[in-house]
């Protein structure tokens, strides 16, 4: 891959970052419902109403303050939360990190099981272990995240107290940092898993597809005529072409992984993106909102990117120009 | 192979069943009982009495809904925020659990020129958390530029009355309204009016101020630790100026948003006390002796609230107060009770809730369950059963001929079941409702802004006085854009003039009758229905005690484990 293909790529982003970003704007000012009636709650006269809306500038019309939204964006000033009067960027950044950790987490465990999952029930295809396989990670696919979420906190945390129930951290977390770290280990397990599980199903379904396909192919059977073993035959020649699908879903699954974070952060009470974006939901935070939207839809467009040009790598048929 | 491989399965989850049973029950005593003894559910007070009185120390861990933002109750009345942050500050006057006014920052007060003076006398022991004196001037500034500006409520009922508030010397703060003014003790609490530092926000934007994130307050506890949407940590503030208070060490608030996951949390162990619980969950901690309970008139959105039915009197429909009353005797409030409140809370019998002793009414005609009745009555109001179930209109003012008689029901999406009840009931005698549930704040701009509804739900919190939260559903300058006020649109000239006269009474007997004559014109009218009167429920686990329901809940409790 060279250079210019991807700055090419890059300068492509912007305007798909600004649609959805314009989208969101728009569906925002169009949904029902005025952050000043949230804010004053079952309270609160005309004077009030009229100060607040003064201070945000919402009278101004719609291009106005999309004009004022835009221009501010671009020199990294998202607005000040209507709820909590600070910089919308520093409330989102506060909870970055967590959703990074847990849907980075999700990512991890769901390709490295799925591939698992996924060549097992190749190997074994139309066997009861594929069979198994399919049926438990479609199942997983197919539940609602947050019944998942809440059976596994009642089995796992509740019943067999093998994990804690809500947070990043302890009420009394440990003095040494790497007791922290493992309290944070500890609380990171459950959510993580939950989150992951939903995303096995596509990871094995693809890797089984593929290497079934490449289990039948004609150098795979020259690998096999020169006496390697199957292991080596599945593991070094024939799993590597297979996994071009499974990484190019990567990026498409970043998109589902944030969606299914913000269940999993309100089921477990992980302090991340998710729930924020709830709470701006309902009290009608424009700049949170537009924030998360500018940050999310940027993820999953970069994602997508990186996706591309590191098929590139895995597959060596594929070159850019 | 692949039998074995079903066998061996087979056999794990044999061995998983097993362990799920062994756990499951020892997990089931979350708190071992130390001996406390519990009593249950009598009246607003603390639940729990310990043979030993308090025990020095210890962390409370306490589950809350929602990240509150930031920590300063003063320009904000969001629950969120002020669940958070109440521990930290003081108001001038604080409420016993008989809803009382007891002395808080300020230690004396006096009335004068019959309600329109209000002289208070502050305390000189009290400091900030940082070791500056607390006096007057923190008062004056609290109120100026704070509280009348940026808390919607204080602002809206203080703010509209006062004519000054000043500072004659350091212990003594006035104020001055331009009409006598009756309620103010009432509203000077942590939740109306918290008191901030002068020396903090002199000179700042109080909505952006870093001390909202680094509070400095007077209170029990003072600030550690904000993790926004994880945790808030307080700590003891040893120079509290109510000697020998906080018990407690620490106070760690854990934002945990889920109900069910804060139930789970609460059985685990992993925190103590919860602002309430789902109904179904209710009586299974009611009988179970690890946990105590807070029973209260405070509610998340407020004190001493009732569901109350509003029928938009701008519809047609609505305008003979015989269709009211028609469509009030079909509704069961007994069943409301049971079926959505778990009987936990009372059948409304006033327009004014009970928990405001001296302005509640006695001995009301408030139509009885009577469908037969409500079917006569609205037959003779000129809406004809169609012989399927179904009315419509024959000779209604307003109405053309023919008309259904339909209309919608506007309601929070958790207010669900009250809907599914109303709809059912007035289904009975042929009204066809339609559910509309709405999110807080499309709810907010449909009825109270658009006012495009027919009729609604919603929980009117009556706070401690008729002047907080009862005057504003039924005075006719209220009709205007603004929420949870006169939902209704209505108008009478009489009922404006009696609650102007009770704001302006300050004997107490006096304005008992003034109330007491309002509420019979308005059962008479019926221009809302008062369903039941709901209450809220802390839970605790029962090694920890000493909790008032709200505000300063945990400046006197004690944990002994």
């Amino acid at each position: 891959m060279n250079a210019g293909y991807v700055a090419r790529r890059l300068l492509q982003l912007l305007p798909s970052i600004a649609g959805i970003v314009l989208v969101a704007f728009l569906l925002l000012q169009m949904a029902p419902g005025d952050p000043i009636l949230a804010l004053a709650g079952e309270s609160g006269d005309a004077e009030y109403y009229a100060f607040m809306r003064e201070k945000f500038g919402l009278d101004d019309s719609m291009p106005e303050q999309l004009a004022r939204f835009a221009s501010n964006a671009i020199r990294g000033d998202l607005g000040v939360s209507y709820t909590q009067g600070r910089p919308a960027l520093t409330i989102i950044g506060e909870r970055l990190g967590a959703t990074l950790l847990l849907a980075g987490s999700a990512l991890v465990i769901s390709t490295i099981v799925g591939v698992l999952a996924g060549v097992i029930a190749a190997r074994y295809a139309g066997g009861v272990r594929d069979a198994a396989i399919t049926t438990v990670t479609l199942s997983l696919y197919a539940a609602p995240v947050f019944w998942i979420g809440q059976l596994a906190l009642l089995f796992f945390a509740l019943r067999l107290g093998w994990f804690p129930t809500n947070g990043m951290t302890s009420p009394s977390p440990p003095d040494t940092a790497f007791g922290q770290f493992l309290d944070l280990l500890h609380h990171l397990a459950l959510p993580a898993l939950v989150l992951a599980s939903q995303q096995v199903a596509s990871v094995s379904r693809l890797t089984r597809i593929g290497l079934v396909e490449e289990l039948s192919t004609d150098h795979v059977r020259t690998a096999r005529a020169k006496g390697l073993r199957e292991s080596t035959v599945v593991w070094r020649h024939a799993l590597r072409r297979a996994l071009g699908p499974v990484f190019t879903v990567i990026g498409a699954r970043i998109g589902y992984l944030f969606s299914g974070a913000v269940v999993v952060e309100i089921v477990f009470g992980w302090p991340g993106i998710g729930r924020l974006m709830l709470s701006a939901v309902q009290t009608r935070d424009g700049p949170i909102l537009l924030g998360i939207f500018l940050l999310v839809s940027t993820a999953v467009v970069v994602a997508n990117l990186i996706t591309d040009l590191a098929y590139g790598t895995v597959d060596p048929r594929i070159r850019y120009r | 192979m692949s039998r074995s491989l079903f066998i061996r399965l087979a056999a794990l989850l044999l061995v998983l069943a097993a362990c799920t049973g062994e756990t499951g029950a020892t997990s089931t005593t979350v708190t071992p009982d130390d001996g406390t003894t519990t009593t249950r559910g009598e009246g607003d007070t603390t639940t729990t009495q310990d043979a030993g009185g308090p025990v020095e120390g210890g962390t409370l861990v306490v589950a809350i809904s929602s990240d509150p933002g930031h920590l300063n109750p003063a320009i904000t009345t969001s629950g969120g925020t002020h669940t958070a942050s109440e521990l930290l500050y003081n108001g001038l006057v604080e409420l016993s659990d008989e809803g009382e006014p007891v002395p808080g920052l300020a230690e004396d007060w006096e009335i004068t020129e019959e309600g329109r003076v209000y002289t208070f006398t502050l305390r000189d022991d009290v400091v900030w958390h940082d070791g500056t004196p607390f006096t007057a001037d923190d008062v004056v500034f609290s109120f100026n530029e704070v509280l009348l500006q940026y808390h919607s409520r204080t602002s809206a009922s203080v703010g509209n009355a006062v004519e000054s508030i000043e500072a004659p010397d350091d212990t003594t703060v006035v104020f001055t309204f331009t009409e006598p003014y009756a309620p103010l003790l009432q509203q000077l609490s942590v939740t109306e009016a918290p008191i901030v530092a002068n020396h903090v926000y002199e000179g700042s934007d109080p909505n952006e101020n870093p001390a909202n994130l680094e509070p400095i307050g007077t209170g029990p506890f003072r600030f550690v630790s904000y993790e926004p949407d994880s945790e808030i940590r307080l700590e003891k503030n040893p120079d509290y100026f109510k000697d020998g208070l906080p018990y407690l060490d620490e106070v760690v608030m854990r934002v945990i948003p889920e109900a069910g996951s804060q139930v789970i949390a609460l059985e685990a162990g992993d925190v103590d006390w919860l602002w309430g619980v789902p109904g179904p969950d209710l009586e299974r901690f009611q009988a179970d002796d690890n946990y105590g309970l807070l029973r209260t008139g405070v509610n998340p959105g407020g004190q001493n609230c009732i569901m109350t039915v509003s029928f938009n009197l701008d519809q047609p429909m609505f305008q003979n107060r015989d269709v009211r009353e028609a469509l009030t005797h079909a509704l069961d409030r007994q069943a409301f009770l049971e079926r959505v409140l778990f009987n936990q809370g009372r059948v409304a019998e006033a327009p004014i809730h009970s928990g405001i002793g001296f302005a509640h009414g006695e001995n009301l005609d408030m139509p009885a369950y009577d469908p037969d009745l409500a079917a006569q009555m609205l037959e003779d109001a000129g809406w004809v059963d169609q012989g399927d179930g179904t009315r419509a209109a024959q000779g209604v003012d307003g109405v053309a001929d023919g008309t259904p008689l339909a209309f919608n029901f506007l309601h929070f999406p958790t207010f669900t079941a009250y809907g599914e009840l109303f709809r059912s009931q007035l289904g009975e005698v042929g009204a066809d409702v339609t559910l509309q549930p709405l999110e807080p704040p499309v709810f907010v701009e449909t009825v109270f802004i658009n006012r495009d509804f027919d009729t609604n739900i919603i929980s009117f919190c009556n706070g401690t006085d008729p002047e907080i939260g009862v005057k504003r559903m039924y005075i006719t300058s209220n009709i205007q854009p603004i929420p949870f006020s006169n939902s209704s649109a209505y108008s009478n000239e009489n009922v404006d003039a009696l609650f102007e006269q009770g704001a302006q009474t300050v004997d107490t007997e006096a304005r008992s009758a003034i109330y007491q004559e309002l509420q019979e014109i308005l059962v008479e009218e019926l221009p809302y229905f008062w369903i039941v009167e709901t209450e809220g429920f802390r839970i605790h686990t029962a090694a920890c005690t000493g909790f008032s329901a709200s505000g300063h809940f945990a400046e006197a409790a004690w944990c002994d484990r």
